[in-house]
């Protein structure tokens, strides 16, 4: 009986001591932990637009320049408005304007929150000013099975989204859809251009990560709507003076 | 061999420390010889950067566990030791990790899963059940770094074949000129993939064993 209730004893204080080295552990470095979550989603951002190149190491301070100089964060409520940034509201959709020299929007990006298999998928969507064509897809965030699922984040499928068309020629919102297999063999040629090539042995992670976009997108048409009638203009006006 | 060198060093190659790096480095290698550790050495070696980081972090879980583990042993309850070693090393993991996720981010975030489980790894619950439960503290230490290094060793050599044949890199670095790809080299594809891994690895424990045979 003393050797179990040793045992219990010996346990507890274990337990104790190892939580009390993890809490420290985590809080202690947590400023350094958040820094990096941030560049690193000012980095997806940065490349979702096309600005910079995967092969190269940017710094810390290059990153932030470039985002300084080409993004705009913004916030929409639901039916296209432009929030001021102070004002608190439920419901708004933040987004990125791409902006060229002189403030000229060149295109948007999409914050896009999917389910995952085993957890959210976090990820960036970046279109032209066109307002229907993918510019590039990023994703930041993920618990997908490395070598399947995972494999969504890796560059021959993020390649594969750009210049997908989320409109119909007739101008219809039909999304980006993932194909079970390669776009050529599954899907007939109208429509080859609102599918990317789906990840074999990911099906399901391919499947959410298409209801996710198509939600999030839908709910970013009247953003969309602008640039396709060619009114970013008017996003332009409302831009935070730098 | 014996005969040249003087006798600090002959000294210091009957020890029983030296004895024991030479058994964890290279004639009980935990990869190349007990065959541990595959999961993460076929996962982690397509890039130099990854592997040596990998390496690193359990050379340095190895040793600490085997530290602390060797200095709690004397008071372990003996029903619970296996729970207990498993707590000491899940700690020290989970610290590497948090550190890796601070200062190292882009190289934590392709490591991903793996780093969490050098807790599953065999290498790290092996060395502090055979050795640290039944050795002293220091020589526990050494045992667990030599084991680490072991391990670590046999990583770097399958990394730095996969990424000099499969993508003609080094660190990230193009080292294959691009003379030679006009020519007509193509990288290996096949390096890159996991069964790349396996061929290299499956190398790696044929050359040892064929070597220790000769012996």
């Amino acid at each position: 009986m003393s050797g179990s209730l040793r045992s219990i004893v010996y346990a507890a204080v274990l337990c104790i001591v190892c939580s009390l080295l993890l809490t420290a552990a985590s809080s202690g470095l947590q400023p350094f932990q958040e820094r990096n979550v941030l560049l690193d989603r000012r980095r997806n951002i940065l490349a979702a637009a096309g600005l910079i190149q995967e092969e190269r190491r940017l710094s810390a301070a290059d990153i932030e320049a470039l985002y300084i100089r080409h993004i705009r964060p913004l916030r929409v409520d639901p039916l296209g408005r432009i929030l001021p940034a102070a004002e608190e509201a439920g419901a708004a959709l933040p987004f990125y304007l791409v902006v060229q020299e002189g403030d000229r929007p060149e295109g948007y990006i999409v914050p896009i929150d999917a389910k995952g298999l085993w957890g959210p998928i976090n990820a960036y969507l970046a279109f032209d000013d066109d307002g229907a064509t993918v510019k590039g897809f990023t994703v930041y965030r993920h618990a997908e099975t490395p070598g399947l699922g995972g494999e969504i984040e890796k560059k021959w499928f993020r390649d594969n989204w750009v210049g997908k068309k989320i409109v119909t020629r007739q101008g219809k919102f039909v999304s980006v859809g993932v194909a079970k297999g390669r776009v050529e063999e599954m899907v007939p040629p109208d429509k080859r251009e609102h599918y990317v090539d789906g990840i074999s042995g990911a099906t399901l992670t391919g499947k959410y990560l298409a209801v996710g976009i198509r939600d999030t997108l839908n709910q970013y048409e009247p953003v969309a709507v602008k640039f396709r009638k060619n009114l970013a203009h008017e996003l332009e006006g409302t831009l935070p003076r730098r | 061999m014996n005969g040249v060198i003087a006798k600090p060093w002959s000294a210091l190659k009957r020890s029983h420390s030296f004895k024991e790096i030479v058994k964890a480095l290279w004639k009980a290698n935990p990869v190349s010889k007990q065959i541990l550790g595959i999961c993460s050495a076929l996962a982690v070696t397509v890039q130099m950067e990854t592997a040596i980081v990998m390496g690193a972090a359990l050379t340095l879980v190895v040793g600490f566990s085997n530290l602390i583990v060797s200095m709690m042993r004397a008071g372990i309850p003996r029903n619970i030791r296996i729970i207990v070693q498993c707590a000491v090393i899940a700690t020290l993991v989970i610290i590497a990790d948090e550190f890796l996720k601070a200062f190292m981010y882009d190289v934590s975030k392709q490591l991903s899963v793996f780093v969490g489980l050098i807790i599953t790894n065999c290498i790290v619950l092996g060395r502090t059940e055979a050795y640290a439960m039944n050795n002293p503290p220091l020589r526990s230490f050494v045992d667990g770094l030599a084991n680490g290094l072991g391990y670590a060793s046999v990583l770097v050599g399958v990394a730095f074949l996969r990424e000099l044949l499969g993508s003609g890199r080094l660190f990230g670095y193009a080292v294959v000129p691009e003379v030679l790809y006009q020519a007509g080299y193509v990288n290996n594809g096949l390096l890159v993939l996991a069964p790349g891994a396996f061929i290299m690895i499956g190398l790696f424990v044929w050359l040892e064993h064929t070597l220790l045979e000769k012996k």
